[in-house]
């Protein structure tokens, strides 16, 4: 049995130049997943909550286009196996100095949805502030938004980025500040089995809203599939740059070690050996480089998260099923990027690898 | 193993190296293809061993082609040795994983070893012992397997006098064990122990002497 790792140690240079490489495909794999899979489960946990069904204007791309009246709310909310209904408007403004800042306008019956670590529910003309933007902008008492001052009455804490980087006023204020009433209704049901058909009832009650339920709206969504195959696009780039780093490499490896694996098929070696030996060795770089990536990524995503820079918008997650995903990736990838030239080199007579290979 | 080549030719590109070869091996015997550097030694001894395949031509095995012999890794590994001028030992491994590379038995690596006077250089690399040692670890390499024809290519051309008279002797002595032997050298001494010699000139063997 020939030690691969004694292989590996006898090519430093090229195994590191794998190794590398492979690392830094993984990387943006795992990166490009976690980060684009961050924003939709992000974007995705916040409408669940309290929202069973969605309600927006009909047939709209993006929730930020968005807009309903509101006091269909009330209509909702009185319907039968309807819990709650609340009404949300979501913008997004520049606030001194971020160039950029998600705004949510919240009825009433939704400022319970936030954990306020500090102050009080905002009135009119008064904000409250994630934690995250708040640190960002050194605890202001007031902030300007599109030239109007808002009181800053409170801050609260939300695991949800997109949240905790944001500002949460009522819904009265954000309907003046966005010229609209309402971009999207959230509605809680007492009995989630009788959703089809709230769904139905919400849907008649005007031919410019649409309803789903939550969990539909967020499967046909545009702007998370836009997400989604974005990011599978990129990764699929990333995965083919690494098949082409490793084939690469391989080749210059194998053009290197021609004499060896010349000489092991004089000595009776099949080809299929010199295939399995190649492909251990660059598993073992897999492994190591699966490791090694897993552990670069989960630190980006850690200083992704506490830049202030990104204000908590950004917030990647790797799950045991994407690392699972991209473990398989990996190993796919180095078998595939080692299986061309193993085989080239597998079909050529022994003595013309030897010849070619040189001393 | 009784090997025949019937018209051999062969071209590296639009050189024509091998012209209309035809050669018998006997079973058993000590076979020295001598020659000038270029006149196709080592093609012959490439194809002969199954290294190489010929431009055209047919190589039989105890009257069977190429073709009909199996898996040729599989019957390399049995029935084949090669040694070549270089001794081309793997340098990651020792000498007893060099020679344990492609062993039916590994129980045969050590006695070999004891044999031709390497033993105590087992977990040894190859950069660590003398040109001499490589080329007897090259040899139980090809010896391992105990195979039915041993082909060796300039085997002594890379050591002094005394290792190439060693290597010459450690060959005798297998030939006389049963092994055959097809040895190409430009070194004249090795027709002192062959029975039977080629002579190879310009890609043609130009005499065959028996003793």
């Amino acid at each position: 049995m020939i030690t691969p790792l004694k292989a590996l140690r006898k090519n430093r240079f090229k195994t590191a130049l794998i190794f590398i490489s492979m690392s830094v495909s993984i990387t943006a794999i795992f990166l490009i997943s976690a980060i684009s899979g961050g924003v939709v489960s992000m974007y995705s946990a916040m409408l669940k909550t309290d929202g069973d069904i969605i309600v927006t204007q009909k047939g709209i791309a993006d929730t930020f286009f968005s807009d309903i009246n509101r006091s269909m709310a009330e209509e909702i909310s009185k319907m039968e196996g309807v819990r709650e209904a609340g009404a949300l408007i979501l913008g997004a403004a520049p606030v001194e100095p971020l160039p950029i800042v998600g705004i949510y306008g919240v009825s009433e019956n939704r400022f319970k949805s936030y954990t306020l670590t500090q102050g009080f529910t905002p009135k009119n003309g008064e904000v409250i502030l994630g934690s995250k933007i708040y640190e960002t902008l050194k605890h202001p008492k007031t902030i300007i938004l599109s030239k109007q001052k808002f009181v800053v009455s409170g801050v609260f804490k939300s695991r949800i980025g997109f949240e905790d980087g944001g500002v949460v006023m009522n819904v009265h204020d954000a309907g003046v500040l966005f010229h609209k009433s309402a971009s999207i209704f959230l509605v809680s049901l007492n009995d989630l089995a009788k959703s089809d058909s709230v769904v139905e009832k919400i849907n008649t009650l005007n031919p410019d809203i649409e309803a789903k339920t939550t969990d539909s709206f967020i499967d046909s969504y545009n702007q998370f599939k836009i997400i989604k195959t974005s990011s599978d696009v990129i990764g699929a780039m990333a995965f083919l740059m690494g098949i082409l780093g490793i084939v690469s490499m391989m080749s210059m490896v194998v053009n290197d070690r021609k004499t060896e694996f010349g000489i092991m098929r004089s000595i009776g070696l099949s080809s299929a050996v010199i295939i399995r030996k190649l492909l251990a060795e660059t598993l073992i770089i897999a492994l190591f480089s699966f490791a090694i990536a897993l552990g670069v990524s989960l630190g980006v995503l850690e200083l992704i998260e506490h830049a202030d820079k990104f204000q908590g918008y950004i917030n990647g997650e790797i799950t045991f099923s994407l690392a699972l995903k991209v473990f398989v990736v990996s190993i796919i990838m180095a078998m595939l990027g080692t299986l061309l030239p193993a085989i080239y080199a597998a079909r050529i007579d022994p003595m013309t690898l030897i010849q070619r290979g040189g001393s | 193993m009784k090997i025949q080549a019937n018209k051999i030719e062969h071209y590296y590109g639009i050189e024509h190296v091998l012209r209309n070869v035809d050669v018998t091996i006997e079973a058993g015997s000590f076979t020295a293809i001598i020659g000038e550097s270029g006149s196709g030694k080592t093609t012959l001894l490439s194809i002969l061993s199954t290294l190489l395949n010929p431009t055209s031509g047919a190589v039989m095995f105890d009257g069977k082609t190429i073709g009909a012999l199996g898996n040729i890794d599989v019957f390399r590994r049995h029935t084949i040795g090669f040694v070549f001028q270089f001794h081309y030992l793997i340098s990651y491994l020792t000498l007893r994983e060099n020679i344990a590379l492609s062993a039916l038995d590994d129980t045969a690596v050590e006695l070999l070893m004891e044999s031709l006077g390497i033993g105590r250089l087992a977990a040894r690399y190859s950069d660590e012992v003398s040109g001499g040692e490589r080329q007897r670890a090259a040899i139980a390499r090809a010896l391992v397997n105990r195979p039915a024809v041993v082909f060796a290519d300039e085997p002594t051309g890379n050591l002094d006098t005394k290792n190439a008279l060693g290597v010459y002797e450690l060959f005798k002595r297998f030939s006389q064990e049963g092994t055959g032997f097809v040895v190409a050298s430009h070194d004249k001494k090795i027709a002192e122990y062959a029975d039977t010699i080629i002579e190879m000139e310009d890609g043609k063997i130009v005499k065959i002497f028996k003793r």
